[in-house]
């Protein structure tokens, strides 16, 4: 527990470090874009008055420093400002909804890939080099080197052009929610599945090879326990360690992924917004949108670190007993 | 060389694998001066023509513009840029994890700092953001980006690479012979590395293809009038109902030669550490 502990102060402190680089790299970045904010936000008719009173209100004129400080006050605060090109529309209105559908969205395709690759890889692991493991890793190497946007055209061409049972775009009806709504998830859902399958389900095929050709397997087998208890109780356990850690490590791809798959299918999440706010160089929104992705990614990582120490006895006991 | 071929025999799929990156090769070479269409042409009498209606092989989009045209333009730009990329991180990614992993302490200890710092946002997110505040993306604006964005994953391959050999005799024996920390790194240990350096920088170029591909798709890639591949699956999808195959086409592209590069870098790791 203590170890555990240890390990979240550890993460909470470079997380800030992290943030406090990230947004001000963002904010140095505004400050080389070509062309005037202002000018960008109000268009090419825009009076010299008007935009001398934008540039006011938005602070353009303070030094970078300046600027970059009184954002981070109003940060803590819980004040994320105000939209640049929805004008005083606050990006607190904005966010928190779509933040909401992506985790959402992340969460169903979690559920649908990390049984299946787990279920699969072991198969593939324990049937090395039959005919069952020769399918499975091909279609994991074939899904793994698609990227999200091609298999989510792949999905629509199939499930919407030709069959029709699913909806082309994933949008809410105005009025709605996504819960009244949730067959628009599926598409977008399976074209993430689709590239983390290869990862996880490569990553558990192999650990399961190394464990059932260790000592301690072997020496099961001699012993002549049947070999689905061996499979299930003494092999599984040690190697779904290395899959875990493969998890963790591409929920950065997973994120990434949200963003392709929710401008393919126009679905209303943080990563289309994202991608919104890039096109309508929406400077505040931007910064918000990459604070939170980065505040998501490392609180993931997190989690997936102390689930893997959690189930590592090797870990969990140093220090802790004492 | 005899080793490779004998791995290759007995390998169909990475036969098969550098059959499709050579088809594409040829395409991206000689591709264009055989084509009888250019990626512009606007035809309004052919718009969402069928495949293999009036010589159109792979019928046109909702411009009238030949989608088979405008996929072998295409092959150049990525390839171009995916190329430049996976050899531009693998370059900077062997210099700076050299140098941490070689002198390791405050210097090491910063830059793993730094690299943590980056790897805290996707890659993908992390160009797209600034690629779409610099706007107009070029091929050199790309390349850079992505590059950057994908240093630190080969900066640490290269350094734990280099930290596997940096304790072996023959580098403290030219350490005693008075050679320098630079000759040492890059004369005496470098050669060494290229197996895993290698592998490393074959599977950043399906990832290079990958990441292009997806930032062209979200519009921060090329701009037009560039054919990019990506651009074409999301320009074309509003008329994916009427003319699948404006969309169904570039993207089997991207699909056939990111497959083909995962398969080949999957050969060439298999190969590289039997090797050993």
């Amino acid at each position: 527990m203590k170890k555990i502990l240890q390990l979240i102060t550890k993460r909470m402190f470079s997380l800030i470090i992290t943030l406090v680089v990230m947004s001000f790299i963002i904010f140095l970045l505004v400050e080389i874009m070509p062309g005037d904010v202002a000018q960008m936000i109000l268009g090419q008719s825009a009076t010299e008055e008007s935009l001398r009173d934008l540039r006011e209100s938005m602070g353009l004129n303070d030094s970078v420093i300046r600027r970059y400080v009184t954002w981070v006050g109003n940060v803590i605060r819980g004040d994320l400002g105000t939209s640049a090109y929805m004008r005083n529309v606050p990006i607190n209105d904005l966010l928190w909804r779509r933040v909401g559908h992506s985790l959402i969205l992340a969460l169903a395709a979690f559920i649908i890939f990390v049984p299946l690759s787990i279920v699969l890889g072991v198969i593939a692991g324990v049937k090395e080099k039959k005919w069952a493991d020769s399918l499975i890793s091909f279609f994991g190497l074939a899904t793994m080197a698609l990227p999200e946007f091609v298999s989510g055209v792949l999905l629509i061409i199939i499930f919407s052009v030709q069959l029709n049972i699913l909806p082309i775009v994933s949008i809410i009806p105005i009025g709605e929610t996504l819960m009244q709504n949730l067959e628009i998830l599926v598409m977008p859902a399976l074209s993430i599945t689709f590239v983390m399958f290869g990862y996880v389900s490569r990553m558990q095929r192999s650990s399961m090879i190394q464990v059932m050709n260790s000592d301690y397997v072997r020496a099961a087998t001699l012993k002549g326990l049947p070999k689905n208890y061996i499979i299930f109780r003494h092999a599984l356990k040690n190697a779904l360690l290395p899959t875990i850690t493969i998890i963790g490590m591409n929920m950065g791809w997973l994120f990434g992924g949200l963003v392709v798959v929710e401008t393919l299918f126009g679905f209303p999440g943080m990563g289309s917004l994202l991608m919104t706010a890039i096109k309508t160089r929406d400077v505040p929104l931007i910064e918000a949108c990459v604070l939170l992705i980065t505040i998501i990614y490392a609180l993931s990582t997190m989690l997936t670190d102390i689930l893997y120490s959690l189930l590592n006895p090797r870990i969990r006991h140093q220090g802790g007993q004492s | 060389m005899s080793q490779l071929w004998y791995q290759l025999k007995k390998s169909p799929l990475a036969i098969i694998g550098i059959a499709i990156l050579a088809l594409w090769l040829f395409a991206a070479i000689f591709g264009p001066s055989l084509i009888p269409f250019t990626y512009t042409e606007i035809d309004s009498q052919q718009i969402m023509v069928n495949p293999g209606v009036k010589g159109h092989l792979l019928g046109t989009d909702n411009m009238g513009r030949d989608i088979f045209a405008r996929i072998v333009y295409g092959s150049r730009s990525i390839f171009t840029v995916a190329l430049l990329t996976s050899m531009l991180s693998t370059l900077m990614g062997v210099i700076l994890g050299f140098i941490a992993g070689y002198f390791g302490g405050k210097i090491d200890t910063v830059f793993l700092r730094a690299m943590d710092i980056m790897m805290a946002i996707p890659p993908l997110v992390l160009s797209m953001v600034v690629l779409g505040i610099l706007g107009d993306s070029n091929i050199i604006s790309l390349t850079l980006i992505v590059s950057i964005a994908f240093v630190p994953a080969t900066a640490r391959v290269s350094r734990g690479v280099l930290l596997t050999e940096k304790n072996k005799e023959y580098v403290s024996a030219a350490r005693i012979r008075g050679e320098s920390n630079l000759y040492i790194m890059f004369v005496e240990i470098l050669p060494n590395t290229t197996g895993p350096i290698i592998v490393e920088a074959t599977a950043r170029f399906a990832y290079s293809i990958m990441t292009v591909a997806s930032l062209g798709f979200l519009g921060v890639g090329l701009q037009p009038p560039t054919p990019d591949w990506g651009m074409m699956v999301i320009e074309n999808k509003p008329i994916i109902s009427q003319a699948p195959w404006a969309v169904l086409f570039p993207a089997l592209a991207i699909a056939s030669l990111v497959i083909a590069i995962s398969i080949i870098s999957d050969f060439v790791g298999k190969v590289l550490v039997n090797e050993r």
